[in-house]
Formats: structure tokens, sequence, C-alpha cells
């Protein structure tokens, strides 16, 4: 978002300034950054996601305020391309983490120290996902197979460990 | 030879083009599954005659326990094969979900068996829950916004919608300047196309 200081001496201006911490901002852009280019999912920002939330409500009610008290029509399409382009970063970054969640949800499942790295909504939805996943690989190929070859992770009830190794096991 | 069905849908899979799914090859399917009973079966029968001839079946290494052997691991080959058509068709269709939405067009329907259709909805379920917890939908804004009007054709007979404080007619072939937002769930279902002169 424009850092810059604002031209005139508008109250308008200087709120906005002070309503748009760039550092928030700037903080967002890195984070999502680091999740897309990351081939694992990172920890979630919590307090940085919570805060960008209220600064993108705060500022849509401020668009509204501006575009009906007759400040030019060019200024306020300016702040409302900066809060769409701080929107799309927010929404990206979370679409990011559930797309990777659904591409390892296996792993993550069994593994506690990723999904420490989850938000609670995120817990929940890794969770679904993998019993989902089950679900559907039981009814659809488990359930048909002999009895000892029943098992998800394991080829067959003799083997000694998790031999089902698929890449996302 | 055995395995090479389950060979075949595995390079079904392969044959698609990418991110589409082919049809569900409920036959080839149903065939793997009865060679895996037969193996299963032949695998019995071989143990049962070890046995019978009094031989200790886990440590006696005859003719007998490698036919066994052979069956099991045909076996554990065609369910490795099987769970990984499931598996990557199901990732397939969970790509589909950010794609196309919770509503699945008919062409693509006929291309998923039954269990595949409850996959989607349950995921699509899930997906649902998690957005209306943050009380924020993910399926919009799905682009880097260049600008925050567009123009839009109609392709497709909308009729009047609702949005904020004003209703539209979105008839056939009639162009509009609507916020990006706004029109992104119409050109993702092909209803709409932005113009870019």
């Amino acid at each position: 978002m424009a850092s810059e200081a604002g031209e005139g001496s508008t109250a308008g201006m200087d709120d906005y300034e002070t309503l748009i911490s760039t550092t928030d901002v700037e903080l967002l852009k890195k984070a999502w950054r680091n999740e897309k280019a990351a081939p694992e999912i990172l920890r979630f920002e919590t307090s940085l996601i919570q805060r960008i939330r209220g600064q993108i409500q705060l500022m849509e009610e401020n668009i509204e305020e501006f575009a009906g008290s007759g400040i030019d029509p060019l200024t306020v399409s300016l702040y409302q391309m900066d809060l769409d382009r701080t929107q799309y970063l927010f929404r990206s970054y979370l679409r990011i983490r559930l797309q990777k969640i659904e591409k390892y949800m296996f792993h993550i499942s069994k593994n506690p120290e990723v999904q420490s790295r989850l938000s609670e909504q995120e817990k929940g939805f890794a969770r679904r996902c993998a019993d989902d996943m089950e679900r559907h690989l039981e009814e659809s190929v488990l359930s048909k197979l002999p009895d000892n070859y029943q098992d998800t992770v394991k080829q067959s009830i003799i083997s000694e460990e998790s031999d089902m190794r698929f890449s996302w096991f | 030879m055995y395995g090479r069905k389950a060979c075949q849908l595995v390079k079904e899979l392969a044959s698609g083009e990418k991110g589409q799914l082919t049809p569900y090859n409920s036959d080839l399917f149903d065939q793997v599954i009865a060679e895996c009973s037969q193996h299963h079966l032949e695998l019995q029968s071989l143990i049962r005659k070890m046995q019978e001839e009094g031989l200790d079946v886990q440590t006696t290494r005859n003719a007998d326990h490698y036919g066994a052997l052979i069956h099991h691991l045909s076996l554990v080959r065609n369910k490795r094969c099987l769970m990984a058509y499931m598996y990557n068709r199901a990732e397939i269709i969970r790509s589909l979900i950010w794609k196309v939405g919770p509503v699945l067009p008919q062409q693509i329907q006929e291309k998923l068996s039954h269990t595949e259709e409850e996959y989607f909805k349950k995921h699509s379920g899930a997906l649902q829950s998690y957005m209306s917890r943050l009380d924020l939908d993910l399926t919009v804004d799905m682009v880097p916004p260049k600008d925050p009007y567009i123009q839009v054709r109609v392709l497709d007979d909308i009729g009047v919608v609702l949005s904020d404080d004003k209703t539209t007619n979105f008839a056939r072939h009639s162009m509009h300047f609507l916020k990006r937002t706004d029109a992104e769930q119409f050109i993702s279902r092909g209803l709409m196309e932005e113009l870019t002169s």
C-alpha cells in the first residue's frame, strides 16, 4: 500500500495513514510470499491476520464514507484499489494454506509438530479432510478387497509397519 | 500376466489432460477387484495345502510358499494401483471445487463414480464450513486485482440480479461495468466474459 505522506492536509488523508499501518500490510505481503514459496505449511500468523481483518473492515467503512462525502472520486477509487490489493493478499494467504492442507492431509494428521502450525479452524478442516479421504478410499477400494488387505496404511495384515508408503503418508 | 489390468488403470490417469478427469472406468476397476479375490483364493488354497502336508507355514520355503508369495505380492500391487487411481482422481476433484465451485456441470459429473460424487459433496461441505467459521468467501478474488471495476459481456441469460443496493438485468449479450469481485462468480462459471480491450 502507498506509504507517502498525503499531499493535501485533508483529515481523510491523515486518518488513512494512521488507519492502514503500512507495517502490517508489509508483514502480510511477507507472510504471503513466504507461504507461496515454502513447500510445507508455515506457522499461522494469528495476531497479524486478526489485525489485518480489523483494518480491512475499518477501511471499507471509511471508503463508503469518503464516497458519500464528496471527496474526489479518483482518490476514492485509489483507496479502493489499495483495499482490493490487501484483500487479495489476505484471501490468497488463507487459500494457499488450505491447499497445502489438502495436499498433505495425512502427513499433517500424523504429525503433531506440523499440526501446531495450523489455526484452530484449519485444524478442524484438516481433520475433516483426512476423515473424508479415508472414508472415500475405504468405500471405493478397501471394502472390496479380501480381509487382511483392508488397512489404509498397511499393505496387509502381516505387514509389520505402515508400508503402504504412498508419497502422502 | 498379473497386474496388467491394474497397470492399465493407472495409465488411464496419465492419459487424461492435466487437471482433467477421464470417465470413471468401473469395468476395469471391478476386473482388478475380481483379480484380487482370485489371488486371495489361490493364496489360501496353497497355504492350506502346506498345512495339510504338515509343513510349518512360517518357515517352509517350497514351491507352494513361493506360489503363495507371488499371489500375495500381486494382490498388494493391485491394491496399490487401485488406491493410487482413487487418490489421484480425488485430488483432481478437489481442484475442481476451487475452479468451478460447489456445483459441478453435467459433463464433469458424468465422469464421476457414485462414491466420488459423495466425496465431492463432503469436501465441498468441509470447505464451506471453514469459510463460514471465518465469515469469509475464499473462492472469490482468485487473481491479483488490476482494476477495481471491469467491463463484462454477458454470455448466458442470467436474469435480474440483486447486488448491493441496485438490481440489474443481466440479459444475454448485454455489457456491464461491474465491480471485479461481483463479476468473478459469473466469469468462473462461464456466464460472463471480461472485455479486455
